[in-house]
């Protein structure tokens, strides 16, 4: 790894957020006070902000690797989303957060923000693991300074062990890739071959070696696939869920996910074309029973955060429509792709929604009183006609209805697929990509069920008994708001998004194409 | 006229958003807006149809000249030309995302998109004193399905008419799930979710059209747009294979709108519960997507498909349409009654539309017309009665006619409507779907479906009579006999109750004009939907005819399916797979 003035000014807004969590660790022991260290906070993500826009507009940045981080619209657009969860997150919890530990949760916070910004960069094995492990660890606190009761605390541990194993597990995967390729770089150049160049070569010269790469891939799937909650690493979730508080369920349902799609992205499209037969077909039944169980799961949900959970599985099982494409038409060697676009747009408008979901929730509860079952939220359309209207609003994105964003999330999935299949409509293949656009529009059918329970609750039933206290906060309402606007526009106006998540796919393909072509004469020289 | 069309679509959805703003001033001045926005929304509407062309303009050499002059007239108004519409999801350089808001209208969606705003109108007057509860939600919600039902029928681009299509879904599930009956939620759910599984496998129907022509043309242009899809689809047909799997993913949300049967379980249900309004609006105009949905998609794009599965949907119909018939026969509850009547008329619609000649068609476009007005009218008027009564049980009522004349009067005339007599709408709808399947069963079929044909065309004639049968006996029961009145006992109406006022006369005449005109004068009507009508049917009309001439297809007479694919068109294996290219790639890296 080497590491040069030129990669640390790539990474500024991430020294940046680094240096202002430090001091806000160090600021909080001297001095308590949540709204303090909520403006600090949300000052340091605008300078972050402002770091990022110097560096350019994701739209038309030019892919360029710099020591172990790659600069590409990709890294770019995950990095300006990591930052603006970080905002929307500490917005929620400016006037929820413990007036003691307030400084705690901000910078922990902050450090999963960066997290998820090196993950998105990584081009290099150990930074990949850096940036995830930089989102486990200060999650565990988060987890534990949440709530303080019995619950919280099995939550903490279930999630603790499991996050240990896989990742122990996606360490086992990288020890293979590090092995097969004798370096920790993802995608080289040709100066500098990485994973993917060493890979080919390795398969060009039929280096019976070449044959351990699935193996890798699965552990990697593994690995990645508790990140993303995809079963058969799904269960830890609705226990999590429900045992924490509003906000850090949320962070749990997306900040994970993101870094995940990042990580498939980078490790299982781009590093392992080789194994990439098998990759489609793993991602495909595991998206096929992800999404069904997380669906099925829910229609049955009577608490809330349970409810969100298993819908969060369910659209980790979405995301694994646009792994499968991906990887599909690497196999198939395929014009026809959209894969990981699909994946970048569907984790946006995914993470746009859920944050928006679980801001209204934390505002209609209160410090001590969280909102947990769904009957709590009855008759909130009249009650509190705002904060219901934003989390319809979030139910309907959710469920991919038409105008939201959520439809183009839906869109760009289930187009990927059916552009596969029309592509290759003779290949066996496209049978299973078929298959898999109807199951998925099936699931989201299904999906629709417990998202429109949800509704009906809010706006068909009489207030009940126990209305909500909706003490959350202005911050709590003011994310909402900002989330649900977006959803909307998102869901009027995705061009642009669209366009950014194609060109971002794009910018993967065009290291690849570069690297192939310097490749292709290297067999004849020897 | 395109702006002139844009602006009327748009207009609802300014309406709501105004409605929703001045939801403070209270419920006089939200009704009163409400209707306002309405009515300038129809007389735009009514604008756009009266200067549809019915006539070719100018000089001709020939009368196949002028009559290719007003197709082409007709099926291009008002829209733009594809490079002046506007990108609405925005257009970024270098992405192919060609998703246009295109709008225009034609012969197949002129008269819907008229009924819808008319409707709209009739809904507003209905809903004046019966909607108290949140009344800025109720007609801001009214107003956005307006904006989804005119754009549906006026959608020229297919992401857009999905969009529309779902959309429509999202007020009408508030609307039944507010201010509906006591079982509403369940009932509000229920729709939603029915159609929600149908049309999102439309949807995978829709994108697998769109992305086989993108795979196919040359110049390698993602297009979204209609009518360049059907023209491309005619140089690329899909393999039959495909046009069946397409077929039956469109079919699955169309028919279950319709609502087909044996799909139409969701709709007795959400009409009961629904409000007037509700019920006005799905009768008349939502379930007419659905048929719209085949003429506009299935029938076009997919026509071997469409003969294939002709057999099977012309039963399907006529089906409907006596299980409809027989079970109406059997409700004790007025609206539950309309609702399966709904049932069997749309079997009308599809038998029809399915019977593949320009009687049928013209006929199955008017038959949506008719039963938007006399359905429409119909559950309108039991909304009025429920108002006055609070019930819709058909034993607590006898001899109204002689407590609510012009109710009666009204109800009179818009059963006469639905039941197809002489000198109203309903028997011009009725009668050319009945010549349209009499032809298609004796001279357009293959001897081994003729039987068949003859059979379906002699039951549906059942139908018409158990139709008749249906409502008149609803009428006798309701309107005629000794007066029995429920007792009322809501301390708002004490004891008295009133004939229809002026607002009701009101709401319900504008559908009593067209119910005479459209039967005195249909021609007024089928000339504007004629050519369009022809278009969309074109391919499947000359298969079917050519198929089916013993000489041209070398003597075989066509049984199955597998004939198909002779006619005319390029057989799937003289395509050129896109798949050389995917070999080429696999070849080099090995």
């Amino acid at each position: 790894m080497i590491v040069e003035t030129q990669t640390i000014r790539h990474l500024l807004p991430e020294v940046l957020l680094i240096l202002a969590a430090s001091g806000i660790f160090v600021g909080g022991a001297f001095v308590r006070g949540r709204r303090l260290w909520s403006a600090v906070a949300l000052a340091s993500y605008v300078f972050a902000l402002l770091a990022l826009a110097l560096a350019g507009s994701p739209w038309n940045v030019a892919s360029t690797l710099s020591g172990p981080i790659v600069v590409d619209p990709m890294s770019c657009g995950l990095r300006w989303l990591a930052v603006f969860s970080g905002g929307i997150f500490t917005l929620a919890l400016a006037g929820l957060a413990d007036k003691d530990l307030a400084s705690e949760i901000l910078g922990s916070l902050m450090l999963i923000v960066v997290g998820i910004m090196l993950t998105a960069g990584a081009n290099e094995l150990v930074l990949l693991l850096l940036g995830l492990e930089l989102i486990s660890i200060p999650t565990y606190v988060l987890l534990f300074l949440g709530r303080r009761d019995r619950a919280s605390g099995e939550a903490t541990m279930k999630y603790f062990f499991l996050s240990l194993l896989s990742s122990a597990l996606l360490l086992y995967g990288f020890s293979f890739l590090y092995g097969l390729a004798g370096t920790t770089v993802i995608a080289g150049t040709p100066a500098i071959p990485g994973i993917r160049e060493k890979l080919l070569s390795a398969a060009m010269d039929n280096s019976p070696l070449a044959a351990l790469a699935p193996l890798a891939l699965v552990l990697i799937v593994a690995g990645l696939g508790f990140k993303l909650a995809a079963a058969p690493f799904q269960f830890y979730a609705p226990d999590v869920y429900q045992g924490t508080t509003n906000i850090n369920a949320g962070l749990l349902a997306v900040a994970p996910k993101i870094a995940a799609t990042a990580g498939f992205i980078r490790l299982v499209i781009v590093a392992m074309p080789l194994a990439a037969e098998y990759a489609w077909q793993v991602s495909l039944v595991i998206a096929v029973l992800t999404m069904t169980i997380g669906n099925v799961c829910a229609l049955w949900q009577k608490d809330v955060r349970r409810l969100l959970a298993y819908s969060s599985i369910a659209h980790g099982g979405y995301l694994l429509i646009g792994l499968a494409v991906g990887t599909g038409s690497v196999a198939i060697g395929s014009s026809a792709s959209g894969g990981a676009a699909s994946m970048l747009f569907y984790v946006l408008v995914y993470a746009l929604a859920t944050m928006g979901t679980f801001a209204t929730l934390a505002y209609l509860g209160s410090q001590e009183r969280e909102v947990s079952g769904v009957e709590e939220l009855s008759g909130l359309g009249k009650s509190r006609p705002l904060a219901a209207a934003a989390l319809a609003i979030f139910m309907f994105s959710l469920a991919g209805i038409p105008p939201l964003a959520g439809f183009w999330g839906k869109f760009a999935l289930f187009s990927g697929a059916i552009q596969f299949a029309a592509a290759n409509y003779q290949s066996r293949e496209a049978a299973w990509f078929i298959a898999l656009a109807i199951i998925g529009v099936l699931n989201a059918a299904v999906a629709a069920a417990y998202y429109l329970r949800i509704i009906g609750v809010m706006y068909f039933s009489p207030a009940g008994m126990t209305g909500v206290k909706a003490a959350g906060g202005s911050g709590a309402l003011a994310a909402a708001v900002v989330c649900a606007v977006l959803v909307i526009f998102a869901g009027l106006f995705p061009a642009q998004l669209v366009g950014l998540s194609l060109k971002s796919e794009q910018g993967l393909r065009q290291n690849v194409v570069a690297v192939a072509e310097s490749m292709a004469p290297r067999p004849g020289e020897r | 006229m395109n702006a002139l069309l844009i602006a009327t679509v748009l207009m609802p959805l300014v309406g709501a958003v105004i409605l929703w703003i001045i939801a403070p001033l209270g419920r006089p001045v939200i009704r009163v807006t409400a209707l306002v926005v309405t009515l300038a929304t129809f007389l735009c509407a009514a604008r756009l149809i009266a200067n549809f062309p019915a006539k070719a303009s100018g000089e001709f050499e020939s009368s196949a000249a002028r009559l290719e002059a007003l197709t082409q007239a007709q099926t291009t108004y008002a829209s733009l030309p594809p490079d002046q519409e506007w990108h609405w999801v925005g257009q970024v350089p270098g992405v192919n995302l060609d998703i246009r808001f295109s709008l225009g209208l034609d012969g197949l969606g002129l008269w819907m998109f008229g009924l819808s705003a008319l409707l709209m109108i009739t809904s507003v007057l209905v809903s004046w004193e019966a909607i108290e509860d949140r009344p800025a939600l109720f007609y801001g919600m009214l107003l956005l399905l307006e904006f989804g039902c005119l754009g549906v029928f006026s959608a020229r681009d297919i992401i857009l008419f999905y969009i529309f299509f779902e959309f429509t879904l999202i007020p009408l599930f508030f609307m039944i799930g507010i201010w509906g009956s006591e079982d509403r939620r369940y009932a509000a759910s229920k729709f939603f979710l029915y159609t929600l599984a149908g049309s999102l496998l439309t949807f995978l129907g829709l994108l697998a059209i769109v992305f086989w022509v993108y795979q196919r043309s040359s110049g390698g242009e993602l297009t979204f747009s209609i009518p360049e899809l059907v023209a491309k689809l005619n140089e690329y047909p899909l393999p039959l294979s495909w046009q069946m799997a397409v077929f039956l993913a469109l079919f699955a949300g169309f028919a279950i709108k319709v609502p087909l049967f044996p799909l139409h379980t969701w709709l007795p249900l959400a009409h009961v519960q629904a409000p007037t309004a509700g019920s006005v609006i799905l009768a008349g105009i939502l379930l007419k997507i659905g048929v719209y949905g085949f003429l506009r998609f299935s029938i076009p794009m997919l026509p071997e498909a469409s003969a294939a599965c002709m057999p099977w949907i012309l039963w399907l119909s006529v089906g409907g349409i006596i299980y409809g018939a027989l079970v109406s026969l059997a409700q004790s509850d007025i609206k539950r009654l309309i609702a399966y009547s709904s049932v069997s008329h749309l079997g009308f619609c599809m038998l029809g539309l399915f019977a593949f000649n320009p009687l049928g068609v013209q006929g199955s476009v008017l038959q949506m017309v008719n039963h938007g007005i006399s359905t429409g009218g119909l559950f309108a008027l039991v909304g009025m009665l429920y108002e006055r009564y609070h019930t819709r049980k058909i034993a607590d009522y006898g001899g109204l006619a002689r407590r609510m004349p012009i109710l009666a009067l009204f109800m009179l005339l818009f059963t006469f409507s639905s039941i197809g007599l002489p000198g109203l709408n309903g028997f011009a709808g009725e009668f050319l779907i009945l010549l349209g399947a009499f032809q298609r069963a004796w001279t357009g079929a293959p001897a081994s479906l003729q039987n068949q044909y003859v059979w379906i065309a002699v039951l549906s004639v059942f139908g018409v009579v158990l139709g008749a049968w249906y409502m008149l006996y609803l009428v006798r029961r309701v309107f005629f006999g000794p007066l029995k009145e429920p007792h009322v006992d809501r301390g708002d109406h004490s004891g008295e109750v009133h004939d229809l006022n002026l607002r009701e006369i009101l709401a319900l005449a504008p559908l009593v004009v067209l119910m005479f005109w459209i039967g005195l004068k249909p021609k007024d009507f089928l000339e504007r939907i004629e050519p369009s009508a022809a278009v969309a049917t074109e391919q499947v009309e000359t298969m079917l005819a050519v198929g089916w001439d013993k000489d041209a297809s070398g003597g075989r007479r066509p049984t199955g399916i597998a004939s198909f694919g002779e006619v005319g068109r390029r057989s799937p294996s003289e395509l050129v797979p896109p798949y050389e290219f995917a070999a080429e790639v696999k070849g080099s890296a090995e």
